[in-house]
């Protein structure tokens, strides 16, 4: 077998995994939140020291073990283990968590609901 | 004399070896090549309406006797004369009947679905050894329908149902009947006696009690799941479920019941045993 033949069964089997990666995520919901803008949701993000409590790619230093990982955080099916992930009830969340949950670890954060939304727009980003 | 017609090309020795290499790398990356071709193309069905052709289902079939009997070699069957057959039979309507009908009863729909079809017994259990029957229904039956029992019923309920399997191809249909009056299918005894702790039954509890179905865990093997958080690096989490304060204790409290301690959550009681959530709880810690 030539060289040739071997770069083309090299670029075949590129092909091959990257339409595997294309295919094999292929995903019928994704989560928007109206009015959200996710490039202000991550300075919001780092205003709110959100990353002393969780791990969110993308937000620098935000490592924190307290609450859940919030990596891919698109594909959750579940708001804090406890709701449909819905977009207005994590806007609620993010703000507010004990009105939702009066359980919860999860302080309720001053701020503005726009920043809420904004924040939520970033998470639903993250794939 | 020496007649050869073949021409003969004259290569040194270390040259044919590297010939022979290159050929098997290059059969190997192409074998690769066609193996992905197939899978990404999507033409292999995974349709449970396609059965395999005739000499996969019969190599799967041969596959499937020489593991079981492998395994099967080292288990001791116990006397089977003296067995709670009756017990057998209670265990076998609650668990395998829906599946695998019985004398005069059909197997349900679940049961008429499957591919693999879920075998006849009458014919299965009357050919082969007790101890094989013992293993499969302890194991279950990777990639065919077939659970593994072994932590739904005791050791002993397992025997009696090898037991009752034994017996159910002599029974006519109003035997079968009339046995079903003896006793309840709750009858059917639970596990109960606790196996010293290993990081390997640990994994197979998880991944029985369908844990990682939504939790993904350290050294075990399951989907990219989103449904629960991840429970890798369990040991540096803060809190369960954001509202207890995660120590090994309050785990297996979780474990056992979880709307007892937070009524929102959304995670079920999977009905563990203590035992079990004990092991599991340790392995979660301990895991990396």
């Amino acid at each position: 077998m030539s060289k040739s033949s071997h770069v083309g069964a090299a670029l075949l089997a590129v092909a091959a995994v990257t339409s595997l990666v294309g295919c094999g995520s292929q995903s019928d919901f994704k989560p928007r939140v109206s009015g959200g803008d996710a490039r202000r949701g991550a300075l919001a993000l780092r205003q709110h020291d959100c990353g002393v409590c969780h791990v969110i790619p993308g937000i620098m230093g935000a490592r924190g073990r307290v609450g859940p990982s919030l990596a891919e955080y698109s594909r959750f099916p579940y708001l804090a283990g406890k709701f449909p992930n819905r977009p207005e009830l994590l806007v609620r969340w993010i703000a507010d968590a004990p009105s939702l949950a009066p359980q919860t670890a999860m302080p309720p954060i001053a701020m503005r609901e726009q920043d809420a939304r904004d924040m939520a727009a970033y998470l639903y980003q993250l794939e | 004399m020496n007649v050869n017609p073949v021409p003969h090309i004259k290569l040194p020795h270390r040259h044919k070896l590297w010939f022979l290499a290159l050929g098997s790398v290059c059969l190997l990356v192409l074998g690769i090549t066609a193996g992905f071709v197939v899978l990404l193309s999507g033409g292999y069905s995974t349709a449970a309406t396609k059965q395999h052709f005739a000499i996969t289902y019969r190599i799967l079939e041969l596959g499937l006797r020489y593991s079981v009997g492998a395994y099967a070699e080292e288990i001791e069957t116990p006397d089977l004369s003296r067995a709670d057959v009756e017990l057998g039979q209670a265990c076998y309507r609650r668990y395998c009947a829906q599946c695998h009908g019985a004398p005069g009863i059909a197997r349900d729909a679940i049961g008429q679905g499957q591919l693999p079809a879920p075998s006849s017994l009458v014919q299965s259990a009357r050919e082969w050894p007790a101890a094989h029957l013992f293993y499969v229904v302890q194991k279950g039956v990777r990639m065919s329908g077939m659970p593994a029992w072994e932590f739904r019923i005791s050791e002993h309920g397992l025997w009696s149902t090898v037991a009752f399997l034994k017996q159910m191809p002599l029974m006519t249909p109003a035997d079968y009947g009339h046995m079903s009056g003896a006793r309840q299918e709750s009858d059917c005894p639970p596990p109960t006696h606790s196996v010293p702790y290993s990081a390997e039954r640990a994994r197979t509890l998880l991944q029985q009690y369908s844990c990682r179905d939504c939790h993904r865990i350290a050294g075990v093997v399951g989907p990219r799941t989103h449904v629960g958080p991840t429970l890798v690096d369990w040991r540096s989490r803060k809190f369960i479920a954001g509202t207890l304060p995660n120590t090994p204790e309050h785990l297996v409290r979780w474990i056992l019941d979880p709307r007892a301690l937070s009524p929102q959550t959304l995670m079920p009681n999977v009905q563990v045993s203590e035992v079990h959530a004990r092991t599991m709880a340790r392995y979660l810690f301990e895991a990396r």
